[in-house]
């Protein structure tokens, strides 16, 4: 071999350990995501609804597959009959609260607003917000329940840990779940837990936890990611006001004229 | 009957089989019939850019000439928007064909998912306006 094959070959492998170097940092996003200066991640900024990983589609239909067994007359606390009457059976036809999760599930942006005290969750989805201390508080143990349910989060490591309580009966679906002759619902006991880590720059891993006791024996969870969008913030979110000209509300369309 | 005489064409089934589901502030099912396709052509007389979904008013014309006013929901307007889509879209005299689906109720009334100008160009084709028919 040649001195200058061997030369050639030297820088070869040089430029393929720098390249194996700079790979290996890019693909150590802890270190790359922003931090407040209290040293937690920020995940201040506007991102896309919860979605399943690598899916485009507003697809959050809760799978049957992934629900614990029911406990004995859960099923029948969980499978709410339609019957007929709309504001029964999909009361948010009328501007009704969606709920938790759900509202956050719909086809709007979210934006995020972190300090050290808070987590501001917002959706353009009838601007509906929700002030998350960050601070591990006990619940609220005198507290009439709520349609978003009261949320404490702490931190494990560089995971912010949401639990949920305090919630009212209601509604636990998305919009995309269709059958004709049920929905579904959570009961009162309904206990939410997100466990939200940044991955990167631009996601967020979202694990979403159903905890249900008069429903379910155990807790179970689904995994959804939610992708930044920083071109979103030249508008931010706009005014949503469901009940503006809601014309078709439940079904029963009124008169254009 | 006179629907059917109109320049309606509600045809049920391949539409059906094609309709995918994007939600809005409801249950798509609580408002319109996925079992009765709606496909008119007409004449724009009005559009309501407004919360929670936009709406616009179509006249259109049977056989006979007698002209009825439909309404068609579309996407809501804060969603349009950040898609560059804002109300001059869709002005009043454009002459457009919608597909959707009719109200549950029977009514001159449907979601309307898809636009199309006469020249062929569409709007609100990837809209969240409940089930677009592709």
């Amino acid at each position: 071999m040649s001195r200058t094959q061997t030369t050639v070959g030297m820088c070869a492998i040089v430029l393929a350990v720098a390249a194996i170097a700079i790979v290996s940092a890019q693909s150590k996003p802890a270190g790359q995501i922003p931090r407040l200066a209290d040293g937690k991640p920020d995940f201040t900024g506007m991102w896309d609804n919860p979605k399943e990983p690598g899916s485009r589609a507003p697809a959050t239909v809760f799978d049957k597959a992934k629900m614990a067994p029911f406990v004995p007359g859960g099923e029948a606390l969980f499978y709410e009959p339609r019957t007929g009457d709309p504001r029964h059976d999909e009361p948010r036809a009328f501007c009704m609260p969606s709920g938790f999760p759900s509202a956050f599930l719909g086809p709007y942006p979210v934006q995020f607003i972190q300090t050290p005290q808070h987590l501001v969750m917002a959706t353009e989805f009838m601007n509906v917000t929700r002030i998350i201390p960050l601070d591990g508080r006990p619940h609220k143990t005198d507290i009439e329940p709520t349609f978003y349910g009261e949320p404490v989060g702490r931190w494990e490591g560089d995971t912010l840990v949401i639990e949920g309580r305090n919630y009212k009966r209601w509604s636990l679906d998305d919009w995309y779940y269709q059958n004709p002759k049920e929905y579904r619902m959570h009961s009162e006991a309904f206990h939410s837990i997100e466990r939200l880590r940044r991955v990167d720059a631009d996601t967020i891993s979202y694990e979403f936890t159903v905890d249900d006791p008069k429903i379910f024996t155990k807790p179970w969870s689904v995994q959804w990611e939610m992708k930044r969008h920083p071109e979103w913030e030249k508008t931010g979110l706009f005014e949503m006001v469901c009940n503006e000209n809601n014309r078709c509300e439940g079904g029963k369309c009124k008169d254009s004229k | 009957m006179h629907n059917r005489l109109m320049t309606v064409m509600v045809t049920a089934g391949l539409l059906l089989a094609a309709a995918l589901p994007v939600a809005a502030h409801h249950s798509f099912s609580a408002e319109y019939d996925s079992n009765q396709p709606v496909k008119v052509t007409g004449t724009v007389t009005r559009v309501d850019w407004q919360n929670p979904h936009i709406w616009f008013f179509v006249d259109v014309k049977d056989a006979q000439g007698k002209v009825t006013n439909w309404g068609f929901s579309g996407g809501p307007p804060g969603v349009l928007q950040r898609r560059g889509i804002n109300r001059d879209a869709l002005k009043a005299g454009d002459v457009v064909v919608v597909e959707g689906f009719r109200a549950r109720d029977g009514s001159n009334n449907a979601s309307g998912g898809k636009v199309t100008f006469p020249d062929g160009r569409s709007v609100f084709t990837a809209s969240n306006e409940d089930k677009a028919p592709r």
